[in-house]
């Protein structure tokens, strides 16, 4: 409308963002939801795949197994796929399910010193 | 009174049969007169004469008032031959008027000519019957043509409008779809929010392609536009984005094309409409099947349901609506889903040389197929970003490179500092290994560190230092830092992937 700038008249004159996609995420999750479909990863999960990508896969299980051959983190998945932590958990679920990736949690326990310490950090991070 | 004709061959003859009579009066009076006895011939010899003139001048007069009888008939007889010409043209005239000269002229008006011409051109075509029969004839021809023009106007105005409105919920649509997507990145690691905000996207979209479908039947374009090249998996799945029951279109491998940037909108969108239809008019339980296989032609984009078989006189009446795609929005259509889904069909196939059939499927439901002509289609990589980067094969490209240079936003980023001071911007002389600005430490100024870290308590004033400096690093290499940096042994061995992951992304 025109009250946000974006159009004249009413009408949405071409300020298209390139970046946008015809699909919506709902789609790539295929419409599933809630916590029970998830896996249950936090953003420093490191995930490694164990798989190599096939033809008939989802786009994004492939590139998740491409991009996991070397460990990355949920975070920095979600970051290179540009989908939200949450979407590219659900993807993970599934991956899992089949045994195609393995999560492994960076740090045990025991070695960190001070688990409230690091969680601030990570949450001051977060909020950069 | 048939005869008419003939008589003018007896008046030669007839001319003198009025004698006749008078002749035998005369020969019966000379008879008497020679028979009577002596006294009384001069008597009878005188009542023979009158009577003789008496019959000569009536005979005469019959004789001429048979000739102007006969004169009289044949002038009616051509009289009534003229008028029943004059009658037949006429009639002619008038089915001409009713057959063809109104229905064209108005065809023509359609076309957007204007009255006064169609007009001219109907009065010369008229053969001249009678001046009043012709004016009367223009009056008509005039008077329809007003009220057709009068109507075509309002109906415009009235599709203008529809087109109007439907380009406004278009507007607010496309940016809320956009805004959906920047807050489902932002609460991207929220899982109740973000299935709360995928579930309202898709309720959006359906509004938008609502909209869309208005816009098309009014003759506009459909929604966005989109200049680059979209991959086809991108196009099927935006497609699937805008139906109610995405869930059970089961999309199959399909080949590693892209659609030309002006055909992506309305590809979706025929291939939104097919897809409804399809789900609309199936089980809930079944699943619609959509497949993508190259042909001679182009592409071949096939959706397949187990629903309700097509009657062939189904069949036929949905393809003839395909087929003729009426201009205009018929205002009756709009209630109606399926009639209103394959007329947007039918007018996208035909703006963009889409080719669309339904057939009886294997699953014993509707089979649609829409081909895609090879002018459409592009086998040159989509350079816009698609989910399905190298979907199914394709060289195998290190992680970093993997990622496209767009990706620069941070996952759970939430309102971002925006670097205010110079003092506070960090000077990166160098960087870590692993790609993070390496600072060199300066002893900030005490007071401003307190004034900033104030409002946040918990944290140090150095952390929030290093603001800026983020918004130039990779997304995730700051956790890698962090995982690096807190694990000493279990992720000693991922590290060196990371170092060169982290290696590469630097250099881009």
């Amino acid at each position: 409308m025109s009250g946000t700038g974006r159009g004249r008249g009413g009408v949405w004159d071409g300020e298209w963002d390139e970046s946008d996609q015809p699909e919506r995420l709902y789609v790539i999750t295929r419409g599933r939801s809630g916590t029970g479909e998830r896996a249950a990863l936090d953003l420093v999960t490191l995930i490694v795949s164990l798989a190599e990508p096939e033809p008939a896969m989802q786009p994004e299980h492939a590139a998740i197994l491409r991009l996991c051959r070397s460990p990355l983190s949920l975070a920095e998945l979600s970051a290179y796929l540009s989908l939200p932590v949450s979407v590219v958990n659900l993807l993970l679920a599934d991956l899992l399910a089949e045994g195609r990736v393995q999560a492994r949690k960076p740090v045990p326990k025991a070695i960190v010193p001070d688990r409230s310490l690091i969680e601030a950090v990570m949450h001051g991070l977060q909020r950069l | 009174m048939v005869r008419a004709g003939s008589s003018p061959e007896h008046r030669p003859a007839s001319g003198l049969v009025w004698l006749l009579p008078a002749a035998l009066i005369a020969a019966a009076a000379a008879a008497a007169v020679s028979v009577v006895r002596s006294g009384a011939r001069v008597e009878v010899a005188w009542c023979g004469a009158v009577a003789t003139v008496l019959v000569a001048v009536a005979a005469f007069e019959a004789a001429r008032r048979g000739r102007a009888l006969a004169d009289l008939r044949g002038r009616y007889a051509r009289d009534v031959a003229a008028l029943r010409e004059q009658v037949a043209q006429q009639e002619a005239q008038t089915v001409q008027l009713a057959e063809v000269l109104l229905p064209q002229s108005v065809a023509r008006l359609q076309q957007g000519e204007f009255v006064e011409e169609v007009l001219k051109d109907a009065a010369s075509d008229m053969a001249l019957v009678t001046p009043e029969f012709h004016a009367a004839r223009l009056a008509v021809l005039r008077w329809v043509l007003q009220a057709v023009e009068a109507q075509e106007g309002l109906r415009e105005s009235a599709q203008r409008a529809f087109v109007n409105i439907a380009r406004r919920v278009q507007a607010i649509v496309h940016q809320q779809a956009h805004e959906l997507r920047e807050m489902e990145t932002r609460h991207g690691a929220n899982d109740d929010v973000i299935d709360d905000l995928l579930r309202v996207d898709h309720r959006t979209a359906l509004v938008g392609r609502l909209a869309d479908s208005i816009a098309v039947l009014g003759g506009a374009r459909p929604g966005r536009q989109w200049s680059n090249a979209v991959p086809l998996y991108s196009v099927l799945r935006g497609a699937m984005s805008r139906i109610l029951d995405y869930q059970r279109v089961e999309l199959r491998p399909v080949p590693e094309v892209a659609v030309v940037g002006p055909a992506v909108e309305p590809l979706i969108h025929a291939l939104a409409e097919l897809l409804d239809n399809g789900t609309r008019y199936s089980p809930p339980q079944s699943q619609v099947h959509l497949t993508a296989v190259e042909v001679q032609a182009g592409i071949a984009i096939e959706i397949e349901d187990g629903g309700l078989s097509l009657s062939e006189e189904g069949r036929e009446r949905a393809e003839k609506m395909l087929s003729e795609a009426q201009a205009g929005i018929d205002l009756n259509d709009l209630g109606e889903t399926p009639r209103l889904g394959l007329a947007v069909v039918g007018r996208l196939a035909q703006a963009n040389g889409f080719q669309v059939s339904l057939r009886p499927s294997a699953y014993l439901g509707v089979r649609a197929v829409l081909i895609v002509p090879k002018e459409l289609i592009t086998t040159a990589p989509a350079t816009g970003r698609a989910h399905g980067i190298g979907a199914a094969s394709g060289p195998i490209p290190a992680p970093a490179s993997a990622a496209p240079p767009a990706a620069g936003r941070p996952v759970n980023g939430g309102p971002r500092p925006v670097p205010t001071g110079d003092d506070e911007a960090p000077v990166v002389t160098a960087r870590t290994a692993l790609g993070l600005p390496k600072r060199t430490r300066r002893s900030p100024d005490p007071a401003a560190a307190a004034a900033e870290a104030a409002p946040r308590v918990q944290e140090p004033a150095q952390e929030r230092a290093q603001d800026p400096a983020q918004e130039h690093v990779q997304p995730g290499q700051w956790i890698a830092a962090f995982t690096a940096a807190v694990g000493e042994s279990p992720t000693s061995r991922s590290r060196n992937n990371s170092d060169e992951s982290s290696g590469e992304v630097e250099q881009l």
